[in-house]
């Protein structure tokens, strides 16, 4: 086992200066740790290097340093604490003896080392207050809530644009469908009022025209129009009813609606409940009693295929 | 060698002392703040720039060096004498850091500063100064220059004994007997 070799004030000044190995290092910080004298001899050595650190050429740092220097500093703005005495804490400068205090507040047990030492090993981040992480971070929560409201109204002008383009469409789908619904309407009128002129034209010269009856009829929706005209005046408490005849066979006729004549012989069903789907093979006309049939009564006034 | 006092950076308005104005730091006073930079950023940037070479990495020690005083003012007050002296060798330690991150170095237990003078009297530092430059001068050509390598080149002792080819014990003769004579100069 070899003896532990003697701390020496060269050695002590190397560590200083931190040129030793890790290994010296190590051991000439237990070593001061222990040695009241060699925490004296130590803080005596860094006084001395500050002194010697002054014979440097002296140059003026760049101007734009103290701005940079400035603008960090009001980045790291910090939280005042307003419960701590404003009392300065002086010192003056220690006298040529040099107090063991000064020394033994460097090293400390084991190497401990201080807040704020004159090592390179500490991490300014890590040193900072925990009040200063909040006040460094709190500039930047205004940018992060810029940043979503920013966000927020990007997206809410995006949702604008396409609502607005959603009710144009339907607008103009509306004024489609209203334009629509109005010719239908007029078409509609016109097919049923009573009052309309209703005129079949015949080659001139010949007689007048016998009852006739046109129905125009779409199987697959179930849409019918008829429209009569010159039909023989009814009797009180009679009706004409129109018939569908289906295709299919062994299918009763399917009551299509009942009517009356005007007093030129003119009449219509327009659109009757009908299914949808039924083929039909023939249209008929018969007379029944006022309030309809389920049944055709013979004869058939009017027929069509 | 030595072309400026380094006189010239004290602003009129900070007559406060050191310690005044870190307890206005830790305030949040960035007035003080400033007082403290124009006070010792000259010395602080020109051991940077004598360790570095680099006026850019220099100025990088030296915001690094005052942006710690910002952020935790109050540790140097209660532990050290000279503010002053303690920022020349914090700038030194952190310009021979930057040079050691090319070579990864292990890093060192912290150490207080004992120092005589309060240099942020700026007739007391000119003089310090001066009187530091002549004591230098006055060192054997030996000593001279192996402080210098040692301190201001980062080199260790045995970089140094290699590059001189002198024995590892009289190189770290030579630091010691030339500290020992700057010590000796100014407590006489």
């Amino acid at each position: 086992m070899s003896e532990p070799r003697q701390i020496t004030s060269e050695d002590l000044a190397l560590f200083a200066m931190q040129l030793l190995s890790k290994g010296e290092m190590d051991e000439v910080a237990t070593h001061v740790a222990q040695s009241e004298e060699a925490r004296r001899e130590l803080a005596e050595i860094q006084g001395d290097l500050a002194i010697y650190a002054h014979t440097a050429d002296m140059h003026s740092p760049p101007a734009l340093a103290r701005e940079r220097l400035l603008k960090q500093v009001a980045r790291e703005k910090k939280a005042i604490p307003i419960d701590r005495p404003a009392v300065v804490e002086t010192r003056a400068p220690e006298p040529a003896g040099r107090t063991d205090s000064v020394a033994a507040e460097g090293v400390r047990g084991g190497g401990q080392r201080s807040t704020l030492g004159l090592g390179s090993d500490e991490s300014p981040v890590e040193e900072m207050p925990k009040q200063s992480v909040v006040v460094k971070l709190f500039p930047w929560a205004g940018w992060a809530v810029a940043a979503g409201l920013a966000m927020g109204a990007g997206n809410l002008y995006y949702q604008r644009g396409a609502l607005r383009g959603a009710v144009v469409a339907q607008a103009s789908r509306i004024d489609h469908l209203t334009t629509d619904a109005a010719v239908a309407r007029q078409v509609m009128e016109t097919m049923t009022d009573s009052s309309a002129m209703r005129v079949t034209l015949v080659t001139k010269g010949q007689p007048a025209p016998l009852p006739t009856g046109r129905a125009t009829y779409v199987a697959s929706k179930g849409s019918l129009i008829f429209l009569a005209s010159n039909l023989e005046p009814l009797q009180p408490a009679k009706t004409y009813e129109l018939w569908l005849i289906p295709a299919a066979a062994g299918v009763n006729p399917i009551p299509a609606g009942t009517f009356r004549p005007d007093e030129r012989g003119n009449a219509s069903v327009i659109l009757p409940t009908l299914p949808k789907g039924v083929e039909a093979k023939a249209f008929g006309v018969t007379v029944e009693d006022e309030g309809g049939s389920t049944t055709p009564t013979q004869p058939i006034i009017l027929v069509g295929e | 060698m030595y072309r400026e006092t380094g006189l010239t950076n004290s602003s009129p308005a900070s007559s406060q002392d050191d310690a005044t104005l870190l307890t206005l730091v830790e305030r949040g006073d960035e007035p003080a703040m400033a007082a403290l930079f124009d006070r010792y950023s000259k010395v602080v940037y020109s051991v940077a720039l004598r360790v570095l070479r680099d006026p850019a990495a220099a100025e990088d020690v030296l915001q690094e060096v005052f942006m710690q005083i910002w952020r935790k003012p109050d540790s140097f007050v209660a532990t050290r004498g000279s503010l002053g002296g303690w920022l020349a060798v914090v700038s030194r330690n952190r310009s021979i850091d930057t040079l050691r991150r090319k070579r990864p170095m292990e890093q060192v237990d912290d150490m207080a500063l004992a120092s005589n003078y309060n240099l942020a009297d700026e007739a007391e530092r000119n003089s310090m100064m001066e009187k530091a430059r002549g004591v230098i001068r006055l060192l054997p050509m030996e000593q001279r220059k192996t402080l210098e390598m040692a301190f201001f080149d980062g080199l260790t002792h045995s970089e140094i004994a290699e590059m001189t080819g002198d024995p590892l014990g009289t190189v770290k003769t030579r630091i010691r007997s030339a500290l020992g004579s700057l010590r000796k100069a100014f407590t006489a």
